[in-house]
């Protein structure tokens, strides 16, 4: 079975169908995504080129076994992240990428994601760890776009109207 | 402050921005519908394309689920305005549609107003001119009215109402 991500005008995923294996083999019996972007385009009245092959296994740039572990062959990886409806389809780095989660996040094309400009959160302390662990608190970092910092906060009694 | 909403009268509209080359085909909608010798719209190759980009793209931008219920066409005479038209039965609720569709296929000064209640301001309206290639979306719980506002062509429309998921 294999996996087509329908792309709309504006780059974005609009839809993501299955294909029968059997109909995206070329003249020579084997697997070709212009086969199968030509069948789509055949049957669902999108043009071919608008039909782009996404693998299921796929998530963060990396390629992982049915039971969630990674693969130990990372060259199986495919195009970013398995598409889903709203992700970009970014046609010069040949992948998909999730809904940007803030305006000022940046590409990172090597997790086929989006990063914070000033990076990754800090790490919890190991005291705030322990009382995660300990289910005292929930300390996490939220992304304040406003400032451009990780906020730490303590999640253990969200107000219901923040 | 937090406001939380639980229930909205949303209208959507816009024109359905197809791939070059496979452009919704509005002569054979045109034809169909007035060929079609029952009120139901035959499927087309057509149909099914317009259809198809209503729902995926309600879904990609207003996260609103469509799912068919019926469909129709309609051509209005020059200056003709229907009576107050709703696409539910008040009786019958739970077969009702949730969502209408209008899709101008060959308009002329064709006008639609959809009346709305705004809390204690009941019957207000809100009016929109209806083009080539544009469709509104609304509630199906709100009345409404077409009017073929010049006297020389016809105007040819395509409703289709929905449920959502």
């Amino acid at each position: 079975m294999a996996h087509f991500a329908k792309i709309g005008m504006v780059g974005k995923v609009i839809q993501v169908l299955t294909l029968n294996d059997s109909d995206m083999l070329n003249a020579d019996n084997i697997q070709d995504e212009s086969v199968g972007q030509q069948y789509l385009e055949r049957h669902n009245n999108w043009p071919a080129q608008m039909w782009v092959q996404t693998s299921y296994n796929t998530k963060g740039g990396k390629y992982y076994n049915a039971d969630g572990t990674e693969h130990s062959d990372q060259s199986k990886a495919f195009r970013g992240n398995y598409a889903a409806v709203g992700f970009e389809w970014d046609a010069d780095n040949d992948m998909f990428l999730p809904k940007k989660p803030y305006s000022s996040w940046v590409k990172d094309i090597t997790n086929a994601s989006w990063k914070s400009p000033i990076g990754n959160s800090p790490d919890l302390t190991a005291g705030q760890q322990s009382q995660n662990d300990a289910d005292t608190h929930k300390w996490v970092y939220d992304w304040n776009e406003d400032d451009q910092t990780w906020d730490l906060v303590d999640k253990t009694n969200i107000d219901p109207l923040a | 402050m937090k406001k939380v909403v639980l229930s909205e009268q949303a209208f959507i509209a816009g024109y359905v921005k197809m791939p070059k080359g496979f452009e919704i085909d509005l002569d054979k909608l045109s034809i169909d519908i007035s060929q079609s010798t029952n009120s139901e719209l035959p499927f087309s190759r057509t149909w099914d394309m317009l259809n198809t980009y209503v729902i995926e793209h309600t879904n990609l931008e207003h996260q609103i689920r469509l799912v068919n219920k019926n469909c129709w066409g309609d051509i209005y005479k020059p200056n003709q305005q229907t009576s107050p038209l709703l696409n539910i039965d008040p009786v019958d609720l739970k077969n009702s549609p949730d969502y209408t569709l209008l899709y101008g296929i060959k308009t002329d000064n064709c006008f639609l107003r959809i009346y709305y209640d705004d809390n204690r301001r009941a019957g207000r309206s809100w009016d929109i001119q209806l083009t080539d290639n544009m469709f509104i979306i609304f509630p199906s719980t709100n009345m409404y009215y077409i009017k073929n506002e010049q006297k020389e062509n016809s105007n040819v429309v395509l409703t289709i109402t929905y449920d959502y998921l």
